[in-house]
């Protein structure tokens, strides 16, 4: 008899202590999303909006916590789910913020989305960032375009933390100046003095007085050393193809570099099977991953 | 050990319909006469003559269509918009756009798990279910499904043994039997006048209380041993296990060998619907006006649209890469993460596959090691 049961499995085993978000039999249906209300709406680009949710049940949202880095689930009902990064910071009790670029169904409905309306939430999910294991280290972000929406909490993150890093580079870039998203934070990134930011866009433009270059030729350009940094990147697949080139040229290890993937995803809790990097799943095993993880797996990217 | 003689079989179905939904193979009475799993009913004999179903069981735990999800929307206020209001009307923001009326959302998960019972299936075909189970049940720490645990909960299996394999079957190269018990509650095995049966869970325990089932005699029980015996050196060996893995992995650049299997597959899917293992599914919302539900169905790795990107990115564009991500899935991914093959050796793959691909022809040329130059093979 017990050889027949062996293999059969009829409880999850949660890991404590895991960096990936996991959920047991205890935990609840975790295909059922938890109902929201958006309160707020921002513009960022003539395509991103982001919008800020808070969940109707008043105790989810006062227990809800993410680490920098995961992911979750928005979706309308009627018309379906996509992964985005939740960009609001760790610490904001007050809301969770996504930022959505209309592209599809789904974003395309999220941006028909007026203030008052719902949405459903499904949330934290996928691993974070290893924010504290950075700790004592220069941090170099690297982003372009909708890119930063992916980083934007783990910078709040360790700009909260501003004592527990040394130097902070947030290299950011977009097309044009209207392409730029997050213009608060900017704002804020340019007036620190503890923050070396550096923003670029592609092509000059007018009413643009600031930095015009390619994300990777300010990156060189600038020249940080590798020496005790963690470089972060997220953006345009190009993009990222010629940041990786020039980390390298500056001779940043595999091991330096963090990067956060995307896939088409569906359960977004590892089951439905499509966001396979070989055996790993983007939506449970990342989307974190470093350059010498990705080496490991198959290049199905 | 237990026996049941041919004529209670009839009766046994039907105490147990008393309390599930009992399922057996069964021939359809139209002129094709597929065979193929089925809601018993009084008098419908059990089809056990013919090996394997047109396909298996799964669809009975792991549905092929399910909606899992409903959601209402109520306006506020009940009525919503007043409709008398006219064109430029304080109803309107200043695009002249209807104002939107607040909704409140009722969102409910659906769970449907009745009891049943799947008389007469092949030991492959429960296997199968116990390497999705592990996807479902959240193994290695990951997520626990609801509506399949459910479901998986609420079923009972009794596996018929194999009397003659199909030269498509290959159980065995994969550890499995004909006789297998893997994930069986009570196996029934064909002997003359009836069967013999073994008890193999709880749930089987409970089942052979039944009046249908007196004690085996010792020579029906030696005749059982002998049916499994004759049966397991009849099961093709099609490849040997070891290094499968690795070679996938050190063969996955192996563009060539890969077109060269893939050429004539035409994506259909039809083995990924037909095969006991495959588990993939995709999510779709369903609603009209104010009422919808989320539904999950069957989904096919072959299928381009399966990995597609809104942006118009595919990472597995090409045929031959979905076609080696459906075989490095079942013997590397899979065993990679949940210590298991994603293949019982069924063969319906085989045998329902248009384009006579094969899958133990894939497994031997990609899961072996290959002749580097490609030249040196022609």
């Amino acid at each position: 008899m017990a050889e027949a049961q062996k293999s059969r499995l009829t409880f999850a085993h949660v890991e404590e202590g895991a960096t990936t978000a996991r959920a047991g039999k205890n935990a609840g249906n975790p295909y059922l999303p938890e109902v929201a209300t958006v309160k707020e709406i921002v513009q960022e680009t003539p395509n991103i909006k982001s919008l800020r949710v808070t969940f109707d049940d008043a105790e989810v949202m006062e227990n809800f916590s993410f680490a920098p880095g995961q992911v979750g689930q928005l979706g309308v009902f009627g018309v379906g789910e996509s992964t985005f990064a939740i960009n609001s910071s760790p610490y904001d009790k007050d809301y969770l913020q996504f930022s959505v670029m209309k592209a599809g169904e789904v974003t395309t409905a999220l941006h028909d989305l007026t203030v008052g309306d719902k949405v459903g939430v499904r949330a934290p999910m996928g691993c974070s960032f290893p924010v504290e294991e950075w700790k004592g280290k220069k941090i170099l972000y690297i982003m372009g375009g909708i890119g930063a929406a992916a980083l934007r909490a783990t910078i709040s993150y360790t700009l909260a933390h501003r004592d527990d890093y040394q130097d902070i580079t947030i290299i950011y870039g977009a097309r044009t100046p209207q392409d730029l998203t997050y213009m608060y934070d900017i704002e804020d990134w340019e007036a620190r003095e503890d923050v070396n930011a550096l923003i670029t866009v592609d092509q000059e433009a007018p009413e643009w007085d600031g930095r015009v270059g390619f994300v990777p030729a300010v990156l060189e350009e600038e020249a940080p050393s590798p020496k005790d940094t963690i470089a972060i990147t997220c953006g345009p697949p190009i993009m990222i193809k010629f940041v990786l080139q020039s980390l390298e040229k500056l001779q940043f290890a595999d091991e330096q570099i963090y990067t956060t993937l995307e896939k088409r995803m569906k359960c977004g809790i590892g089951i439905c099977g499509r966001c396979n990097l070989g055996p790993k799943y983007v939506c449970v095993d990342g989307p974190v991953f470093t350059m010498a993880d990705l080496r490991e797996l198959p290049d199905e990217l | 050990m237990k026996f049941l003689a041919e004529d209670k079989l009839q009766s046994l179905l039907k105490e147990l319909a008393n309390a599930a939904q009992v399922v057996i193979p069964a021939r359809a009475e139209d002129a094709e006469g597929m065979v193929s799993f089925r809601a018993w009913e009084p008098g419908v004999e059990p089809e056990l003559d013919v090996l394997l179903t047109r396909q298996s069981a799964k669809e009975f735990i792991f549905k092929q269509c399910e909606e899992y999800l409903t959601y209402h929307y109520t306006m506020e206020g009940e009525t919503g918009v007043p409709e008398e209001e006219e064109e430029g009307s304080p109803g309107e923001d200043e695009d002249g756009l209807e104002e939107i009326a607040h909704e409140t959302l009722r969102v409910e998960a659906r769970v449907e798990a009745p009891p049943q019972v799947l008389f007469g299936l092949r030991p492959c075909d429960a296997s199968g279910l116990v390497q999705i189970d592990n996807v479902f049940s959240g193994y290695g720490g990951f997520y626990f499904d609801p509506m399949y645990n459910a479901r998986r909960e609420a079923t009972t299996i009794l596996a018929v043994a194999c009397a003659e394999p199909r030269s498509t079957c290959f159980c065995t190269s994969l550890g499995g039997s004909p006789s297998g018990t893997e994930g069986v509650d009570a196996l029934f095995t064909p002997v003359e006048g009836g069967f013999t049966v073994e008890a193999l869970t709880d749930k089987g325990e409970e089942l052979v209380k039944s009046s249908a089932f007196v004690d085996a005699e010792g020579s029906q029980e030696e005749a059982a041993a002998k049916v499994k015996e004759e049966i397991e050196g009849k099961v093709d060996e099609a490849f040997g296990l070891e290094g499968v893995r690795e070679n996938l992995q050190a063969n996955f650049e192996d563009t060539e060998g890969w077109d060269e299997l893939a050429s004539r597959c035409i994506s259909c899917g039809t083995c990924t619907y037909v095969c006991p293992n495959c588990y993939c599914f995709n999510i779709t919302d369903h609603k009209v006006e104010t009422s919808g539900e989320r539904v999950r169905t069957w989904d096919n790795c072959f299928n381009p649209s399966y990995t597609l990107e809104t942006s118009g990115h595919n990472p597995r564009a090409s045929k031959r890469n979905r076609f080696r991500n459906r075989f490095s899935h079942k013997f590397w991914y899979y065993p990679e993460k949940y210590d298991s093959l994603l293949c019982s050796g069924c063969g319906r793959c085989i045998t329902h596959c248009p384009v006579r691909i094969d899958l133990r022809e894939v497994v031997r040329e990609m899961g072996s090691p290959r002749v580097a130059a490609s030249g040196e093979e022609a």
